[in-house]
């Protein structure tokens, strides 16, 4: 099996030994620095995904300019490169014949399933996510799985006919054409399927002359016209700079600094719940009762130990939840009772729902969650601001199923759970990235245990006024402070230094580390 | 003091005695009671789904304890006026259904002090009759959260009820804690105990002729325990 192939699978810097290897690596998701806002204030994304077109023959070395791309682009977001062999059309049974008899024509445009290469591209494109269909070579076929992508903030495609199509040409911001003389593609091809496939030269020449030479004439060739820049096959050192210069150049105009803003505008909201009655309607604090009151005395003490802080954390966040679910839609549901009595009561009207905690520390709420929904599918978010700029950073994304493919997402409930909201900086990238997931705003429920009210909560109620926040408290203040010799190692963290904090006041200090440390 | 402020659930009509408080009557708890009077619904989602009401008729009955204002000092350095928990607090269970209550009185107080109460009817009298009590020694000086998920015609909270003025509980230092009830038990009850609270989840429509609650869901500890 490993010696079946395709002219334009073959190309690549290093070498391959397997061609499942070799297809996972041509999918390749390059994740840095975590990925800085990419929406403005009003909650809409500022801008769409930077995507790049890398189209040439077969062997002309479009994977090596992209992988030259990423690598001189050096400490970037998160960058995707897509290969167009993902994209290879489901097979009828007779095609599948042909193709393991290697009298199947994969070179022509015809083989690759463009609809639905320009809508998982669109989809990546306008920030959302998209799932990247699954082609196996040794079966031939597209597989049932598909590979969930999101979040990148630079796709790069590469394939042979990468720049065929109207509607992908549409997407690119740029399109680059990597232009070989055919006699070094022939000579890389024979080399690398002699050597590393163990075929013989005549077989190569023979699908060199049967389906990749025309197919390069026809069909690959006369895009070129389309390319923004022409780079050549080898010596491209300089044409690879040129491009890295001007992809940089887009993504600085791109960048914000976001947090800041947010913090300096959301001063003098209006917030009133001295009797515990929301102002806007989608910010429900709860009752203060004497129990809760009670409860937010001994969890804002300094002095109360680490076991009690655990025990009211944790029969906190169940009362939130509980008070959370009161706001997912019912439908009457009769049933019949052990005495044999009809009753019409009512059941939750809701087809998926889900917790997403933002780690670390909607930890403790991810408990109680799971204490009201046993078997509720939980993921997460980390984000954590950038020690320099202050911004948050998009680090880790892991969501549920039901919130992986859109259609599903698009009816799916969520708590989104934070142990506190105070500059807004994590919360308004969270909705934000379940936004992009297509789940409808009106379904996120934030579920909280702390808000601070000159903070950033105006400017996210602004942005998404559908979602609804339930929170025991809100605070008043929320002020800069700096934290010394913070221990926390990982992305955006300098170890060992200080870091700039916001913190609520008078709050309950650093929920995370007195519910976990 | 602060017992006196007013609970924030409370929603009993007119009808009812001032001392009976019901949970707020929303549609995720009247989806929660569809689940549990569901004669299909499994012994395992009885018992989750009945153990959710019951934290929260705990949550609820605690909100009748006094508190008094405590001021702390948070992490930040801040200072905040806040209340402290008043008073000493045990759970009584009405053997055996109130048994099922108090894992759920467990998850809301911690390592509090549990008391057990047996009464059953009397074949010959017809009237209930305390057959075991093992309560703390203390108890008087305690508020008491009596436990009984459903209230009927009331015999047996009220028995229980004597039992604890016998160890020299006070009538108002005790709240019941209930999972159903009939109007007509509610009205017997509370007419004997003016004074004690009853913080009942649901009210359902009558009893019939064999004194089961309509709709009722049947035998409690039956379904939680042996089913």
């Amino acid at each position: 099996m490993l010696a079946e192939d395709y002219s334009h699978q073959f190309f690549d810097d290093e070498s391959q030994h397997s061609l499942e290897s070799h297809q996972s690596k041509k999918n390749t998701l390059l994740k840095s620095h975590g990925r800085p806002p990419w929406y403005g204030e009003n909650g809409l994304p500022i801008c769409d995904a930077f995507v790049i077109g890398i189209a040439g023959g077969s062997a002309s070395g479009k994977t090596h300019v992209a992988r030259q791309i990423v690598r001189s682009l050096g400490s970037v977001p998160t960058v995707v490169i897509l290969s167009q062999d993902s994209f290879y059309k489901r097979h009828t049974a007779e095609e599948v014949a042909l193709a393991h008899a290697n009298r199947f024509d994969f070179d022509h445009p015809d083989a690759i399933d463009m609809p639905m290469f320009a809508a998982c591209l669109a989809d990546l494109k306008a920030c959302q996510q998209t799932n990247i269909p699954v082609y196996s070579f040794a079966e031939h076929q597209r597989l049932d799985e598909a590979k969930y992508l999101y979040g990148a903030a630079i796709i790069i495609t590469e394939g042979i006919m990468a720049l065929h199509h109207p509607d992908l040409r549409s997407l690119y911001d740029l399109k680059v054409f990597v232009q070989c003389d055919s006699d070094l593609m022939l000579a890389r091809r024979i080399q690398r399927d002699v050597k590393e496939r163990g075929r013989s030269v005549d077989g190569v020449i023979e699908q060199y002359l049967r389906y990749v030479k025309p197919a390069f004439d026809n069909f690959v060739l006369p895009t070129a016209r389309h390319a923004d820049i022409v780079v050549p096959g080898s010596n491209n050192a300089v044409a690879i700079d040129l491009i890295t210069t001007h992809i940089r150049r887009q993504m600085t105009e791109r960048a914000r600094h976001f947090r800041k803003h947010m913090v300096s505008q959301s001063v003098g909201c209006c917030l009133n719940t001295s009797d515990g009655n929301p102002v806007s309607k989608n910010l429900i604090v709860l009752p203060q009762t004497p129990q809760l009151k009670g409860i937010y005395t001994i969890l804002r003490d300094g002095a109360s130990n680490r076991q009690d802080f655990i025990f009211f954390v944790d029969r906190l966040a169940t009362f939130l939840i509980e008070k959370a679910m009161e706001h997912l839609p019912h439908r009457p549901k009769t049933v019949t009772t052990p005495i044999g009595i009809d009753c019409t009561g009512k059941e939750l009207d809701v087809k998926n729902i889900c917790g997403v905690s933002i780690i670390r520390s909607g930890g403790p709420l991810t408990k109680g969650l799971q204490r009201v929904l046993s078997d509720v599918a939980i993921g997460s978010l980390l984000v954590q601001s950038d020690a320099n700029t202050g911004e948050p950073l998009l680090l880790h994304v892991m969501l549920p199923k039901c919130l992986r493919e859109r259609h599903l997402a698009v009816d799916a409930w969520v708590f989104l759970l934070d142990a506190q909201i105070g500059t807004a900086a994590s919360a308004f990238m969270a909705i934000r990235t379940l936004l992009d997931h297509g789940v409808q705003q009106d379904h996120i429920i934030f579920v909280t245990f702390l808000i601070a009210r000159t903070g950033g909560v105006t400017v996210l109620q602004r942005a998404f006024p559908e979602v609804k926040i339930v929170t025991g408290a809100v605070d008043e203040g929320l002020r800069e402070a700096w934290l010394e010799h913070y221990n926390e190692k990982g992305e955006g963290q300098s170890e060992g230094e200080g870091r700039r904090v916001w913190i609520v006041e008078p709050g309950m200090g650093q929920i995370g580390d007195r519910y976990y440390l | 003091m602060a017992a006196s402020t007013a609970p924030t659930s409370q929603t009993h009509p007119a009808s009812l005695p001032p001392s009976v408080f019901t949970l707020p009557q929303t549609a995720q708890l009247e989806a929660l009671y569809t689940i549990i009077r569901d004669r299909t619904t499994s012994r395992g989602d009885f018992l989750f789904y009945s153990d959710r009401i019951i934290r929260l008729l705990v949550e609820e009955s605690l909100n009748h304890l006094p508190v008094v204002p405590k001021i702390v000092q948070t992490p930040t350095g801040a200072t905040y006026q806040g209340v402290g928990f008043e008073g000493k607090i045990c759970g009584v269970s009405i053997l055996r259904a109130g048994e099922a209550m108090e894992a759920g009185l467990r998850e809301v107080c911690r390592s509090v002090r549990i008391g057990k109460i047996l009464i059953q009817r009397d074949e010959e009298t017809a009237l209930p009759k305390l057959f075991y009590s093992k309560l703390p020694e203390d108890i008087a000086s305690r508020y008491v959260l009596l436990l009984d998920p459903m209230l009927a015609t009331g015999g047996s909270a009220m028995k229980a009820v004597e039992v604890l003025q016998e160890q020299g509980v006070p009538e108002e230092r005790i709240i019941f804690i209930n999972l159903i009830a009939a109007p007509e038990g509610l009205k017997r009850f509370c007419g004997r105990f003016p004074s004690l609270r009853v913080i009942t989840g649901w009210i359902d429509q009558c009893l019939n002729e064999k004194s089961y609650i309509i709709p009722g869901l049947g035998d409690f500890g039956e379904r939680r325990y042996c089913e």
